[in-house]
């Protein structure tokens, strides 16, 4: 029998919390790292909720709370395509920042994905950019070796390179040196319909496997039910062409250059292989042979699937798992019997990893988003206020803020995020969240090298479009777009 | 000369804070963009990286493919919206320049496309003619006139028609003003004086009514056409050039090159080759404002 004493008992009952509030309420710079090779949903599952941080605290070392300065910042921000509870989100960072830091004069602005690389480049040319800027995955590459950015990594702003996912790094390193500070990373997942497939003949609860059966799949809902079987998005200078179609190029072995392989060297173009060729082929089938995808693919982007997918036009797309808040935000619009229309597919709304190639290949584009800080020579007046560059991205990089702003689309850059409660309140809250984190080491990063924003908005589409409209052959989309790239590759 | 110079001198002091505006945003960019056309500017590099290379962007333009598919497209765009938006315009002008019941509603009503912002428009014409549940394909699959709806915007073939009726759509009420002001300018007792004659309907119109329209009309084409040589808009956003470059227009071309490629010295160059056209444009457009006073003047 063991004894306690009032003493040890009064110990006990004040020493055991504190400690375990020590283990639990960590620096982030202290937290142990993730651990990636275990990854899996169980795993994000047992560490969601076990480790809380003090953003402020921990930004308040990079700069004091106090500091008085101005700091000028662009970022890729919500647009159409995202659910109203990112929005949110978004107001409350910018509110909770300038509540932490009263003394810096923030000047924000948002830009659509689509506008912000192009505005972006022109600010640059007459040395007008903002002192900080978030752009996408793409573009960090770009920028850095062109001389824009400052070098910038984690443990500048109190974080550890090992707690950023080193694909992620990938994108923000060139030639050895990083520039910027992965903000949020994710990888899309396949949806589906399942009234559509049940009405269709096809398995409700069932996935297509492959990139073959989804050609099939498409076809058999549209000769069945008269409407779009895949969503396919083929819109030129749009990012949603590219991250539904390189999964479908790497899954059929193909690729722009070796960029699905484990130790890319870009050194040749695979644009024009057969395996290139066979995915570009499959479009072709869906889009030109079956009809069974929707006509507008070439003008459309994954925001005008949306409302197709929720009037249960549509059976089959690839997004975020936000994709399901957006339904249920367009159901909240509807009106009349569109009403319960709507809430008929979002009951019948599946995800799945999406489907493999020919050999059992499976591939998703490891997208996100990235957070630099410009050279003083770039920027409007020529004076960067790093201090103040440094607040706002150590506190979006935090596992909070990491988190919270990637809350319904993506998942925190800063993969200690994965340890807050908020992540536990998601993955209880977010439908399908499950899937897309089990997509995430299939996850495969844009080419890091600067020529890869013309490669995926502009060469990219332009093969599909080529094919898609008869205007080539499959054969000679594809060479003409090989040709592009070497062209490109060469300094043409 | 100077003596007349320093006569004139308050008229050139009340220019001078414009000319200097001018000189700053104008004459600068057109001077830097001559230059950079004549510079190789690699997508890789930052502009000041550019290096000399005469008039290779020059030579590469006008020998590349999409150069000539592009300047094409171009011309189709220009003409068919110059030309129908003008006839309609005028034909408008015709039908509201007489008196009758509701002229003035009428008149209201067939201005509002022009005050309606053409990204508005674009993206109103785009859910108009979507391809899978535009507005028009629903109407004709209703009324059992298509078994689908028809392709307007994603086809090779009917892309660029369908976006110039967008355009004539918004154009056609300013032909029509001009050509409304230009019908004010005729005399009606030579329109009387013609019907006395004995002369009919058309023959009053050819022979009295367009005669005085010429120069109203001329500048009115070449206002349009210079319009349309640089509109970027509507095909910008209902098409972004495609689909395949096939409503792709010398602007929105040099816009993608610039801005999504990054190729400022061919950019510049094609632009140096739309700023000559548009000068052309202009020169014309100057002699038909300035022939009719010359004429006066000699008269």
């Amino acid at each position: 029998m063991t004894r306690i004493t009032l003493g040890s008992a009064v110990l006990r009952a004040t020493v055991v919390p504190v400690l375990m509030a020590s283990l639990t309420s960590t620096t982030a710079l202290g937290a142990p790292p993730v651990d990636l090779s275990k990854w899996s949903p169980e795993y994000v599952r047992s560490i969601a909720g076990t480790q809380d941080f003090d953003t402020a605290a921990d930004c308040g070392k990079v700069t004091p709370l106090d500091y008085k300065g101005r700091l000028t910042f662009w970022y890729q921000g919500v647009f159409e395509g995202d659910p109203d509870l990112l929005r949110q989100y978004y107001k409350d960072f910018f509110e909770t920042f300038r509540k932490t830091y009263p003394n810096i004069q923030l000047e924000d602005q948002a830009l659509t994905y689509n506008d912000l690389l192009d505005k972006f480049r022109t600010a640059l040319l007459g040395n007008a950019a903002p002192m900080a800027v978030r752009l996408q995955i793409l573009g960090g590459t770009e920028f850095a070796s062109k001389g824009y950015l400052e070098p910038l990594k984690p443990e500048d702003v109190g974080y550890s390179t090992e707690d950023f996912w080193p694909g992620a790094m990938k994108a923000v390193t060139w030639e050895g040196v990083t520039y910027g500070i992965p903000t949020n990373n994710e990888t899309m997942a396949f949806i589906w319909n399942a009234d559509i497939f049940k009405r269709a003949g096809l398995d409700p609860d069932k996935a297509p496997a492959t990139w073959d059966d989804v050609v099939k799949y498409s076809k058999q809902i549209h000769d069945k039910l008269g409407i779009a079987g895949y969503g396919l998005v083929a819109r030129k200078n749009a990012g949603n062409t590219p991250y539904r179609f390189m999964p479908q190029l790497w899954a059929y072995g193909g690729g722009v250059f070796d960029e699905a392989s484990a130790n890319p060297t870009y050194g040749e173009v695979e644009l024009d292989s057969p395996q290139s060729k066979a995915a570009l082929q499959a479009s072709y089938d869906m889009y030109v042979r079956d009809k069974s995808v929707p006509v507008s693919a070439l003008t459309n982007q994954q925001a005008d699937n949306q409302p197709l997918f929720v009037a249960g036009q549509l059976g089959m797309m690839i997004s975020h798992p936000s994709d399901y808040n957006v339904m249920l935000d367009l159901q909240k619009k509807a009106t009349g019997t569109d009403k319960d229309k709507a809430q008929t597919v979002i009951d019948n709304m599946r995800y799945g990893l999406i489907p493999t190639g020919p050999d059992g290949k499976r591939a998703v584009v490891f997208g996100g988003s990235n957070i630099h800080i410009l050279k003083p020579e770039y920027v409007e007046g020529g004076k960067v206020d790093e201090p103040a560059a440094k607040a706002i991205i150590c506190m979006w990089t935090s596992p909070e803020w990491s988190l919270k702003m990637a809350y319904a689309g993506s998942n925190p850059g800063n993969l200690n995020g994965f340890k807050t409660k908020w992540m536990k309140e998601r993955l209880d809250n977010i439908k399908f969240l499950d899937v897309t984190t089990s997509m995430l080491p299939y996850g495969i990063p844009f080419p890091a090298l600067p020529q890869s924003p013309e490669i995926m908005n502009i060469i990219v589409p332009d093969m599909l479009q080529n094919a898609l409209t008869g205007a080539m052959t499959v054969d000679q989309a594809a060479d003409d777009a090989a040709k592009k790239v070497k062209d490109l590759m060469g300094g043409l | 000369m100077l003596r007349e110079v320093w006569e004139h001198r308050a008229d050139y002091a009340y220019v001078l804070p414009a000319i200097t505006v001018m000189l700053i945003v104008i004459a600068y960019p057109i001077y830097y963009t001559i230059e950079l056309s004549f510079f190789k500017t690699p997508p890789g590099l930052q502009l000041r990286d550019k290096s000399f290379i005469g008039f290779d962007n020059y030579t590469a333009i006008l020998t590349s493919e999409v150069f000539w598919k592009v300047t094409w497209n171009t011309l189709i765009w220009t003409l068919g919206s110059t030309l129908i938006s003008f006839v309609l315009g005028f034909g408008a002008a015709l039908a509201l320049h007489r008196d009758f019941v509701g002229r003035g509603v009428l008149r209201a009503i067939l201005i509002i496309p022009w005050v309606i912002s053409a990204v508005a428009a674009s993206y109103i014409w785009k859910w108009i003619y979507h391809s899978d549940f535009g507005i028009i394909g629903a109407v004709l699959v209703g009324l059992g006139l298509a078994d689908r709806p028809p392709n307007f915007i994603d086809n090779v073939s009917t892309v660029l028609p369908s976006l110039i009726v967008v355009n004539i759509w918004r154009e056609f009420p300013f032909a029509m003003i001009m050509m409304m002001a230009g019908l004010q300018t005729v005399p009606e007792q030579l329109l009387r004086a013609a019907e006395v004659d004995g002369a009919n309907a058309w023959q009053r119109f050819w022979h009295v009514t367009f005669p005085h329209l010429r120069n109203v009309s001329t500048v009115t084409i070449l206002l349009l056409a210079v319009a349309n040589f640089n509109s970027f808009i509507i095909p910008w956003i209902m098409t972004g050039g495609g689909p395949s470059n096939a409503s792709h227009i010398w602007i929105t071309h040099i816009y993608e090159l610039a801005f999504g490629r990054q190729r400022w010295g061919v950019a510049s160059a094609y632009s140096v080759l739309l700023f000559l056209i548009l000068m052309m444009l202009g020169y014309f457009y100057v002699r038909a404002l300035t022939g009719n006073e010359r004429k006066e003047g000699g008269a």
